[in-house]
């Protein structure tokens, strides 16, 4: 029993300290504000009346959502994304300033560390792609409180996996510079290919769908598993799915527990 | 008293450089035991295998009784680190950083509250506490590692080089608290350091030079075995150099431009005639002290102190320009 306390004292602990310097990290903060609303504003609000199918005469899809709400739960998936991978950056220091040592001389078992730091990132990220949420209204996306309460616990478990994806790369790029540099370059094509800025229309069969789109771009969204957690989010904010209901969680699910396992791995090997 | 660090015939490498090879010794409850030798010499690696940061390849190492291999948490529940290099979150205040400690170790509110109070009155960074790490100067991120190491009441404190790139106020601020430590709670110390000032008031004094340990016992015992009168000769024209070497068979080369040889053997007076007398620079004598006791038990000298401060600085500037 007491040693169950102390384990839970530890996890707080780390996760405490994960937090303080999330909130003295302006730069941080500002970028989780400002790009969501880039975002929403600039390609949000420009791409709208091309969406609903007429682009120059020619009727495409139709979507029964503008592409502002459309766009919405993808720009919240996008901060989640930054957030926690970038959060990994704290491994990387804390491994260069020394203070991992402080961690790993004291009686918490390694898994319990590393749960209280992703936790901890986890945490930041959500908050993160809660921030966004502010912004539903100017989406035109109305939320019930459930569906609130929803969104920021499939975010969570989102942001639970991406940052034990995070610090798998982080293990292996051990530099700060190229944690930066790798991270961007993985970050961006990710979101991109994940049907977040345009849609897979469902109505479609595959064959269809490659007629319409070339066959490697339709590969990269399907084997993309970012593109069930935008799914996902966008089933629980503006009702629309473009593949099972179960599979976005399922996925998602899965994303957490087994980064999470391997950067145990990782971290135990250290 | 009974042991609360045994360390068995240990051996470690990195690669294919011996670390350390065969070390073998005994700490004392309550006593101060201090570790000195040069760069390199396998302290820092005794001291993370010590704080069940690295394992041994070969040998037993038991701290409070704990193996540190089979039985690493409990090992870690008894001991307090001090690392050579800062291992504070700076970007956190003093408090934060104490209370982050207090958690990890798993202490009740009420023991934390109480706990950061006394190490920071012990310390003096009690005006300090809400400040953030990264405006302190490098004694006081020193005295609050200090502070923390002692949070959770462990029965051991190592100290990793506690006072390399310090200023000498400082070292012997930070040499005060740590013998009002062992006085008043009855802790044992165990500290590395190649200042050999700082280990003249250890209980035991253990020399360990590429990876063995070479001499063990009371800085007076140590002395009174090994140290000798030295006398040392700079003398910067080779030739003369050779013709003293060859003239008195103690005598030795010490570094590039030096010789030392045992006081009783050689005649100091001798040197200063000629032809010796302008080639000299500087000549002295060395009385028995820790640092001669490792001249006569390696030929060498523990010169590198200079260049552990040198690290030391090039350490806290690479730190500077990353942020």
């Amino acid at each position: 029993m007491n040693e169950a306390i102390g384990a839970v004292r530890g996890v707080y602990g780390v996760w405490l300290r994960e937090i303080t310097r999330a909130t003295r990290d302006r730069g941080q903060m500002i970028g989780g504000v400002s790009r969501p609303i880039i975002w929403l504003l600039i390609l949000g609000v420009g791409l709208n009346p091309y969406f609903r199918g007429e682009v120059y005469g020619q009727v495409a899809y139709v979507v029964p959502y503008t592409y502002l709400q459309f766009l919405f739960p993808a720009v919240i998936v996008l901060n989640i994304m930054y957030t926690s991978i970038q959060f990994a950056v704290s491994m990387i220091w804390d491994r260069e300033f020394g203070f991992l040592r402080e961690v790993l001389v004291s009686p918490m078992p390694r898994s319990l560390i590393l749960l209280g730091k992703v936790l901890g990132g986890a945490t930041v990220a959500t908050t993160h792609g809660g921030l966004v949420l502010l912004l539903a209204r100017f989406a035109d996306v109305t939320l019930s409180f459930g569906e609130m309460a929803a969104a920021l616990g499939f975010m969570f478990l989102l942001a639970f996996g991406l940052t034990s994806f995070g610090i798998i790369l982080a293990a292996r790029v051990r530099s700060f510079e190229g944690f930066g540099v790798f991270s961007n370059t993985l970050i961006l094509p990710l979101y991109f290919a994940s049907s977040s800025i345009f849609p897979l229309d469902p109505s479609l069969t595959r064959t269809q769908a490659v007629t319409s789109y070339p066959e490697w771009l339709v590969f990269l969204t399907r084997a993309n598993p970012m593109t069930y957690a935008v799914d996902a989010l966008r089933g629980i904010l503006i009702d629309f799915n473009q593949f099972p209901t179960v599979l976005g969680p399922a996925i998602v699910l899965g994303m957490a527990v087994i980064f999470f396992v391997i950067a145990l791995i990782d971290f135990n090997r250290t | 008293m009974a042991n609360i660090v045994s360390v068995e015939n240990v051996r470690a490498s990195y690669g294919g450089t011996v670390a350390l090879d065969g070390v073998s010794l005994e700490i004392e409850e309550g006593s101060s035991f201090a570790l000195l030798g040069p760069n390199g010499a396998g302290k820092t690696t005794l001291m993370n295998i010590l704080c069940t940061l690295r394992a041994p390849q070969d040998g037993r190492v038991l701290v409070a009784g704990h193996d540190v291999v089979r039985a690493p948490r409990l090992a870690r529940r008894s001991i307090g680190v001090v690392f050579q290099t800062s291992s504070l979150d700076d970007r956190l205040t003093a408090r934060e950083n104490l209370n982050f400690h207090g958690l990890v170790h798993g202490l009740a509110p009420k023991r934390r509250r109480f706990h950061i109070e006394r190490v920071l009155e012990l310390v003096g960074l009690q005006d300090w506490q809400d400040e953030i790490v990264r405006t302190f100067s490098g004694g006081m991120r020193r005295r609050l590692e200090i502070a923390r190491a002692l949070m959770h009441e462990p029965r051991i404190l190592f100290l990793d080089e506690p006072t390399v790139g310090l200023d000498a106020q400082t070292r012997q601020q930070i040499w005060e608290y740590l013998d009002q430590l062992r006085t008043e709670r009855k802790i044992t110390i165990l500290t590395t350091t190649h200042y050999i000032e700082e280990v003249e008031d250890a209980d035991v004094v253990c020399i360990i030079d590429r990876g063995k340990i070479i001499a063990q016992g009371s800085p007076e015992a140590l002395k009174a075995e090994h140290g000798r009168r030295w006398v040392q000769a700079d003398v910067t024209h080779a030739e003369a150099r050779k013709a003293i070497l060859a003239q008195f068979p103690e005598a030795r080369p010490l570094g590039a431009r030096s010789i030392v040889a045992p006081a009783e053997s050689i005649e100091a007076d001798y040197l200063q005639t000629e032809p010796f007398k302008d080639k000299l620079t500087e000549i002295r004598y060395r009385e028995p002290t820790l640092e001669s006791v490792f001249l006569s038990l390696t030929g060498r000298d523990l010169r590198d102190r200079t260049d552990g401060e040198r690290e030391a600085q090039m350490a806290e500037g690479r730190r500077g320009g990353r942020r």
